[in-house]
C-alpha cells in the first residue's frame, strides 16, 4: 500500500517536472518532436510513455512557453520545430531556482537520515 | 515489404484519435499528427524494418488510453460526460417498444408516447430521431389495420396504397388483381419498414453510445 502511494507520488513528480525538462532541452536549440523524445528517453526513468510528450508540447505551445516553426527535412516530410519563447525562458529560470532550493531541502533531511 | 506494419500504425492512430475524443478538435489533430510524425521518423531511422520494430515503436509511445488520460490532464478536460447520460436506460427501451407496437396497444397514443420518448432521449442524434419518427407513423399499427381492412374487403385500406398508382387501380370494392398485388406489396413494405427502423435505432443505441448531444 505504501509502495503504491510512493509510485503514484513519483509518477506525479515526474509528470510535473517533465515540462521543465522539455523547456530546458529547448533552452539552447530548436528541436523537433522525435528528437526531443529521443533525448528525454536517453535518461532512464524520465518518460514512461513517449507519446505523452506530444500533449505536453501542445499545451506548452498554447500557454505561450514554446513556439513552433515548420522546416523542411532532408529525409522526409517537413518537421515542426519547437523553440523557447521569452515567457518560456523565464518560466524555466524561475523553476530552476525553486527546484534547487527544494532539492537541497529534501536532500538535507533524506541524506542525513540515510547517513 | 509487408503491409502489416502499416496496418499496425494505422490501427494505433485510429485508436488514439478515438481515445482523444474529449479534447477540442484542433488539439486532438495536433497531437495525432505529431505522433504520426514521430512514428514516421522512428521508422525512417530503421534500416530493415520488421514488424517487431514497429511494435516496439508503438509500445514506446504508450497505450492510447494512457496518452489520452495524460492529455486530458494536461488540458484540464474532464473525462467523457457520456458515462452517465448516455447509459442505455429503460427510456430508450420503452421508446423502441412503443414506436413499434405502441400503436397496437393504445391506437395512435401508444406510438406518440414512443415518439416523445425518442426525442427526449440523448442516445440518438437528430437524424436518427427523424428516421424513427417518419418510418413509419403508427409503427406496426398502420399496416396491421391495413391488412384487416384489406382482408374484410373494405375499400378504405386499399385506397391509401392505390393513391400512388391512380391509373392502375380504382378504389372499387371488387379490386382488380393488379390492385390487390400492389396493395399487398405496399402493406408488406409498411410492415417491414418499422421493423427495420427499430432494428436500426437499436443498433445505434448499442454502437454509438456517445453519438449525440443534440
Amino acid at each position: 500500500m505504501v509502495a503504491g502511494k510512493q509510485d503514484a507520488l513519483l509518477a506525479q513528480m515526474r509528470k510535473g517536472t517533465l515540462q521543465y525538462c522539455v523547456l530546458a532541452l529547448l533552452a539552447d536549440e530548436e528541436r523537433y518532436g522525435f528528437d526531443l523524445v529521443r533525448s528525454l528517453a536517453e535518461t532512464d526513468g524520465m518518460v514512461t510513455s513517449e507519446g505523452t510528450i506530444y500533449p505536453l508540447l501542445s499545451r506548452l505551445r498554447r500557454d505561450g512557453l514554446v513556439e513552433t516553426t515548420w522546416r523542411e527535412s532532408t529525409s522526409g516530410p517537413p518537421r515542426r520545430y519547437y523553440k523557447l519563447t521569452t515567457a518560456g525562458r523565464s518560466a524555466l529560470e524561475a523553476f530552476k531556482g525553486e527546484w534547487g532550493r527544494f532539492r537541497d531541502a529534501v536532500d538535507h533531511f533524506v541524506e542525513r537520515n540515510a547517513g | 515489404m509487408s503491409t502489416t506494419p502499416d496496418k499496425l500504425v494505422e490501427r494505433y492512430l485510429k485508436h488514439l484519435e478515438v481515445e482523444l475524443d474529449d479534447l477540442p478538435r484542433d488539439r486532438r489533430s495536433e497531437i495525432v499528427d505529431e505522433i504520426a510524425g514521430h512514428i514516421a521518423e522512428a521508422r525512417g531511422v530503421l534500416e530493415h524494418e520488421s514488424e517487431a520494430d514497429v511494435r516496439n515503436i508503438l509500445e514506446g509511445l504508450g497505450d492510447p488510453p494512457d496518452i489520452a488520460e495524460d492529455a486530458r490532464d494536461r488540458f484540464d478536460v474532464q473525462p467523457a460526460l457520456p458515462v452517465a447520460p448516455y447509459k442505455r436506460g429503460s427510456m430508450e427501451i420503452a421508446a423502441l417498444v412503443l414506436l413499434l407496437v405502441g400503436g397496437l396497444i393504445v391506437p395512435i397514443f401508444g406510438w406518440m408516447i414512443g415518439v416523445i420518448l425518442l426525442w427526449l432521449s440523448n442516445a440518438w442524434n437528430v437524424r436518427d430521431k427523424v428516421i424513427g419518427t417518419i418510418f413509419v407513423p403508427g409503427g406496426l399499427g398502420l399496416p396491421l389495420i391495413g391488412f384487416v381492412l384489406f382482408a374484410t374487403g373494405s375499400g378504405g385500406g386499399i385506397c391509401i396504397s392505390d393513391l400512388n398508382n391512380p391509373s392502375r387501380a380504382a378504389c372499387t370494392g371488387e379490386g382488380t388483381s393488379t390492385g390487390d398485388v400492389i396493395t399487398v406489396v405496399a402493406l408488406i413494405a409498411l410492415l417491414i419498414a418499422p421493423l427495420v427502423t427499430t432494428a436500426y435505432l437499436a443498433y445505434r443505441l448499442r454502437h454509438q453510445p456517445a453519438a449525440a448531444t443534440a
